[in-house]
Order: structure tokens, then sequence, then C-alpha cells
């Protein structure tokens, strides 16, 4: 091989090891973005929807104690605001289905929280009755505890693909760090190599044989130096050798 | 020493490693899996480090023995340093010293692991993790002379280099036709095995990456609970058959079936490797129905897979035998220390150096009765070398002192006496598992880093059987010699 083909080799293989490496780093930093997207819009939403719907929840419960005090006006536009938080939270919940199960608990939650409403919406007329009173707390309650469960269940369920997602985004981030370690690492061992191989066959035979070109010039010691590398710099020496056979016999 | 010379040998272990990375990363593109980027990206590095080396450097045929030893052992240091990097690409429980511990009981063939969860790990990772034990099961040299072109006069000094001169007794075969034979017996028990798990009931796959570990007497299994999770009387037979060929010297094995030799059974080192796993799965049966009251089918069962397992340096297992009974556990020590023949896959002493300790003992006695009489070692009518009898009597106590300071150090480290003895006699070995805290159903995850580091060493001074590594790290060996 040439010598122009072995430098041409030596600075490709390190150019092409740089490129497939920040290649991939990038397409690993494009799906960590990806990744943090998908971790802001799959679950951070649904997590926030359902902490919404607990809260709208128990001001809803509070709303009820206060018209069991006799403060209806009161408790009826507390009643009526909760009820919109959290149907519009559900809307978002039921509107980001991303993780496996999560449609199944949004469908408990409207089943239990249409019961829930249904009761409390008719204790306001019925309240006032006595004989209906107690029922009427007693079956509420258990709707109210049913759909707080179904919502903690959402949010544990989003808390928890959140966390997988993070852990993954962790795997990604030393995914996109590696290579560039590795790359870096490589091409310093790769520079080391390309420099001891440019050294012991491109250099040192140049320096060697100006050695032996002096001494054949000061003393006429003949030039023998054999070279086995068949590139360009084998061809000079085989031509230097020529050249001083000549002059040794001419001067002869 | 011609440094030049040693990177442009050394450089074709690299494209071996990159050949397999580049199927592992085949099998990670079937599978749809995650590790498919990191196997190919491996690939390509460690082909375009190999490629250098070879274009820069001209063809050189003769080199010299030391040269050959260099190119050996660097071959398995750096291949082990190669194997790290899909691990720590891929992340998980691989830190560096995780990565290094698991490349280094790959290519060694020992099989002891780091994981806690092997199956976590995707396919294709999981490929090139029993492609480690394939790779380095006959040897990284004796596998990429097989697989490149030959290299001349050169092939016949990095077949002594990488061979013991155990392995090369009774072998005499031309340097080219040898290395034929061993990777032709390797590659054929390599697909029987692979057939014969796959009729027993494994999946392609998982036939593939045991048949790989089981004749590379290896031990890496895809499953958590190594062989046990098939509960499968025909894994587990056809598991037995082919560990207990993978012990046994290739070259017998290309006589038996090839050659139809029918003097296979005259051999003493064969004999003596059957009768002694045989005595020993008799005597650890009996021990396991005594004494844990298990029945006698069952004990039998779990006595052959896993004294089989353990004897042939394998590692793979179907029960937990760190809750055997002391004198099983002791027995399994024995085999750990053993293993089984020399040119096989096998680590540990091996039966070849106990025939002739047995015999050079018989010889001493002889000397002390006639003094004057000249009394050779003969192994099937054959005079072994004095040269080979005193290697592979120095090579005993020598392996011995070894496990003894490696188990110092482990306990030094923190690791209790038993785990540090055994796993240490299992690294060393290239067996696997050891008793204690580093069982056959546990792992070494949980050693500290120091640990993993000496149990490292520990493996490639098994497999290099001790010499080779201890003269590479002497210094003034490698004295540098001008040649353009």
């Amino acid at each position: 091989m040439k010598l122009r083909l072995k430098i041409l080799s030596g600075f490709s293989i390190l150019a092409v090891i740089l490129l497939i490496s920040a290649g991939w780093s990038i397409a690993e930093l494009g799906r960590m973005g990806h990744s943090v997207q998908k971790l802001l819009d799959e679950n951070y939403r649904s997590i926030n929807a359902a902490k919404e719907m607990i809260e709208a929840l128990e001001r809803e419960d509070s709303a009820i104690l206060t018209l069991l005090l006799g403060k209806k006006e009161e408790g009826r536009i507390i009643l009526f605001r909760a009820d919109s938080i959290f149907n519009k939270n559900l809307s978002i919940a039921e509107n980001n289905i991303t993780v496996a199960g999560e449609g199944g608990i949004i469908t408990r939650i409207k089943s239990t929280y249409s019961e829930y409403r249904h009761l409390w919406r008719t204790s306001l007329t019925e309240m006032d009755r006595e004989v209906n009173r107690d029922l009427l707390l007693t079956g509420m309650h258990s709707s109210f505890l049913a759909t707080k469960s179904a919502s903690h269940d959402l949010l544990n369920l989003n808390d928890k693909a959140m966390y997988k997602t993070a852990s993954d985004l962790q795997n990604r981030a030393q995914r996109a760090t590696m290579p560039g370690i590795i790359t870096v690492i490589a091409a310093l061992i790769f520079t080391l190599i390309f420099n001891y191989l440019v050294n012991y066959f491109m250099i040192s035979p140049i320096v060697t044989m100006t050695k032996n070109i002096t001494q054949f010039i000061e003393r006429r010691k003949p030039f023998e130096f054999d070279i086995e590398t068949h590139d360009e710099i084998s061809d000079l020496a085989r031509s230097i050798r020529d050249l001083s056979a000549i002059i040794q016999s001419r001067s002869v | 020493m011609r440094f030049y010379v040693v990177l442009r040998y050394v450089a074709f272990s690299f494209f071996l490693n990159a050949i397999f990375l580049a199927l592992s990363a085949v099998v990670s593109l079937i599978y749809a899996d995650e590790a498919f980027i990191p196997l190919l990206y491996s690939a390509i590095i460690i082909a375009l480090f190999g490629l250098f080396p070879v274009l820069f450097i001209p063809p050189i045929v003769q080199i010299f023995n030391k040269e050959g030893l260099l190119i050996v052992v660097l071959s398995w240091l750096l291949s082990c340093l190669i194997g790290i990097i899909p691990y720590i690409l891929w992340g998980g429980e691989f830190t560096v010293t995780n990565a290094w511990f698991e490349s280094v009981s790959g290519y060694t063939t020992t099989g002891s692991s780091i994981l806690t969860n092997v199956e976590v790990l995707p396919p294709g990772l999981l490929f090139w993790r029993a492609s480690t034990h394939f790779i380095g099961g006959i040897g990284i040299i004796i596998f990429a002379l097989a697989v490149l072109p030959s290299f001349g006069v050169a092939e016949m000094v990095l077949y002594r280099s990488e061979l013991s001169s155990l392995g090369r007794q009774n072998f005499q075969y031309r340097t080219r036709k040898a290395i034929k034979i061993l990777a032709g017996v390797y590659l054929g028990l390599t697909l029987f095995n692979t057939v014969g798990l796959f009729i027993a009931g494994m999946n392609l796959f998982d036939a593939v990456t045991h048949a790989f570990a089981t004749i590379a007497t290896g031990g890496f299994s895809t499953k958590n609970a190594s062989i046990a999770f098939y509960q499968s009387i025909p894994i587990e037979v056809v598991s037995i058959i082919f560990m207990i060929l993978s012990g046994m010297h290739f070259g017998f094995l290309f006589s038996v079936f090839i050659e139809r030799n029918t003097t296979f059974w005259k051999s003493s080192v064969v004999k003596y490797y059957i009768m002694v796993l045989a005595a020993g799965i008799l005597i650890s049966t009996l021990n396991i129905h005594l004494y844990q009251g298990t029945a006698w089918g069952t004990a039998l069962r779990h006595a052959a897979f896993n004294i089989t397992s353990v004897g042939t340096s394998t590692g793979f297992a179907s029960a937990d035998t760190a809750i055997w009974p002391a004198f099983a556990q002791m027995i399994l020590i024995f085999f750990a220390l053993q293993c089984a023949c020399s040119g096989s896959t096998s680590g540990g002493i091996k039966t070849d150096r106990m025939v002739i300790l047995f015999k050079a003992a018989g010889q001493q006695i002889k000397k002390l009765m006639h003094p004057n009489a000249v009394v050779g070692i003969k192994i099937d009518d054959i005079q072994i070398e004095d040269e080979v009898v005193s290697e592979s009597v120095l090579f005993i106590p020598v392996y011995l002192v070894s496990i003894f300071i490696s188990t110092l150090l482990l306990t030094f480290s923190g690791l209790d006496s038993l785990s540090a003895f055994s796993g240490t006699v299992a690294a060393m070995g290239n067996v696997g598992p050891g008793l204690g805290t580093v069982g056959s159903m546990a792992n070494f995850g949980h050693i500290p880093e120091t640990g993993k580091w000496i149990l490292s060493i520990v493996m490639l001074l098994g497999r290099l059987e001790i010499w080779a590594l201890l003269i590479f790290f002497l210094p003034g060996q490698w004295k540098k010699s001008v040649t353009y």
C-alpha cells in the first residue's frame, strides 16, 4: 500500500469513528428530548388532573357538610363550582389516556362519580326530609370514597409511569454520553498507534537513510538498507542504493 | 520484540470480535430490541480498529515465540476490553467494573455473572454475552486462525502459544490440520447441541445461546434460574451429554467420531475422567439422599447435572448447590479444582495433570525402592516428555498457591471465607458458581469492586494457565528489535 493511502486510511478511520459517535449522540439527545416532552405531555397532565379531581371531591364533601349545617346557598355555590372543576379535569384525563389500564380507571371514576353526583343532587331537594337524610348520607359517603379511591389509582398509575420514563431517561442520558467517552478513548488510542506506526514506518527509515547517506558521502560506506513496506519509502531506499552503487563503481 | 508484528496479529482477533458483534446486532434487529445501536456501533469501531494495522503493516511471515505469546495474551486482554463496550453502552446494571467482570467471565468461559436479573437484557445483548463464551471457548487465537486466511509459518507459532503443551500432546497433526480439527469438532458439537436442545423443548434462541455456553463450557444462561428454569429432564440429559463431550480432548472426539478409532476407550485420561465423574455423581446422590431426604431419582438427577456441570467447568445449575450437604459440596470443590481434559474447552487443573501427578507419585515410590532404576512416565504406552511432566507437576502447587492468595485478598476485601474460597476456585477453574453467597442460584453482583477485579484477574490466570500471564507482566521480557 502506498504512503498516501496509508495516511489517508488512518485519518479516514478516525473521521468515521468521530462521525458515528457524533451521529449516535445527536440521535440519543433527540430521543431524550422526545422522552422529556412525553413525560410532560402524557404523565404530568394526567397527574395534575387526578390531583385536581381529588381536591374537587374534597370540596364537594365540605359543601355537603355546609348544606347540612343549613347554609344552603353557600353550600350550593361550592358544590357546583367543585363539580365544574371535577368534570373539567375528568375530561382532560379522558383525552390523555396514554398508559395501559388508564382507560379502565377513568371509566370507574366516571361511574362512581355519576352515582355520587346523582346522590348529592337529590340531597339538595330531599335533605330536608329527616327520613331520607341518613340513607342519602350513607350512600353518598361510599360513592365519595369509591370516586376518591379511583382518582388516587389514576394518580398512582401515572406516577409509576412517570418514574419509569424518568428511569429510561437516565439510561438514555448514559447512552448519549457513553459513545462520546468511548470515542475519546478510542481516538486517543488510535492516535497513539497511528503515531507509532508513522514514526516506525516513515520517520525512522528516513532518519536511518539520511544517516547512511551521510556515512556514504563521508566514508564511502556502502548504502545497505532493507525495507519491507513496499511503498514510496522502500522505492526511495532502492533508488538511493542503486545510486550509491553507481557512484561507488565510478569512483573505483 | 517487534511491536508492530504483535499489533498486526492482535488486529485479527478484533475482526473476530467484530464479526460476532455484527451477528449480535443482526439478532437485535430481528427481535427489534434496543441493543441494536450499541452493538452496531461496537462492531464498526472494533472492525475499524482491526482494519488499520492490517492495512498499514506489511504482512510478516516469520514471528518469534515471545511475539506469539504476547499476541495470545494481548488478544485475550483486548478482547475482554472489547467485550465491555456493548455492556457499558447499554447501561443498566453494567458499571465499568461490572461490565469488565461480565466480559472477562464470558471470554474465559467462567460464566459467573454480576447480573441480578438476566432476563431484562435484550436478546441482542444476550446473544453477545453467549458469543463471548463461544469466541473464548477454543481460544481466541485458535478461533481466529480457523476462520481467517492462513498465516503460513506464523500460524504454527501462534498455535503453539495458544494451546498448552498438554493440549498438544497426543494431537500429532500438522498445524493447519490440527486447527481445522479443533474448529470442526467445536462447530460440530455446537450444531448438534443446538439441535438437541431445540428438540428437547427450548426455543431456537435459547438453544443457540445455551449451546454456545455448553460447548465452550461457559455457563451463561438467558434465564435467572439457569437450566433449572426449564424443569425439563430431556434438556438436562442433552446438556449432560454435551457437557461431558466438551470436556474431552477434541482430538479424541475427532478420532472416535470421524476416524472411527476404537482405541478411544483405552485412553487412561478419558477413563479417569469418566470414572471419577461417575463416582462423584454416585457419592453425591447417596449423600444428598441420606442427609436431605431427597428422593433417589431427584437426588440422582440433580447430582448428575450439577456434578457434570462443575466437573466440566461449565457452571450451569439445575438446583441450589449452596444448600447441599457439606460432603457433596466438598465433592463439588474437588471437581471445580480438577475439571476436565486438556485439549478441550474446559478450565481447571485438568485430568491429564492429575493422571501425570499420580504417575509421578508412583515413579517417586519406585525410585525410593530402586534408587538406581531409570523410571520414566508413560501414559497409554507413550513416553511423556520430562518437560511436560515437570510443567504439569509444578502447575498444581502454583495453581493452589494462586487460589490461596486470591482467597486471602477477597477475605481482606470483606467477603466471607466460604464465598471467597469457593468463588476463587470457581473463577480459577473457569467454572462459574461457587458456594455460600456466590452459589449456583446467586450472583457476584454484591462482591466489592476490588473483589470483582481480583476475580477477573484470577479468571484470566486460570484461562491462560498461569504462566503466559505471568511472563507477560515480567519486566525485561519485551526488548525492542528493529526491522522496517
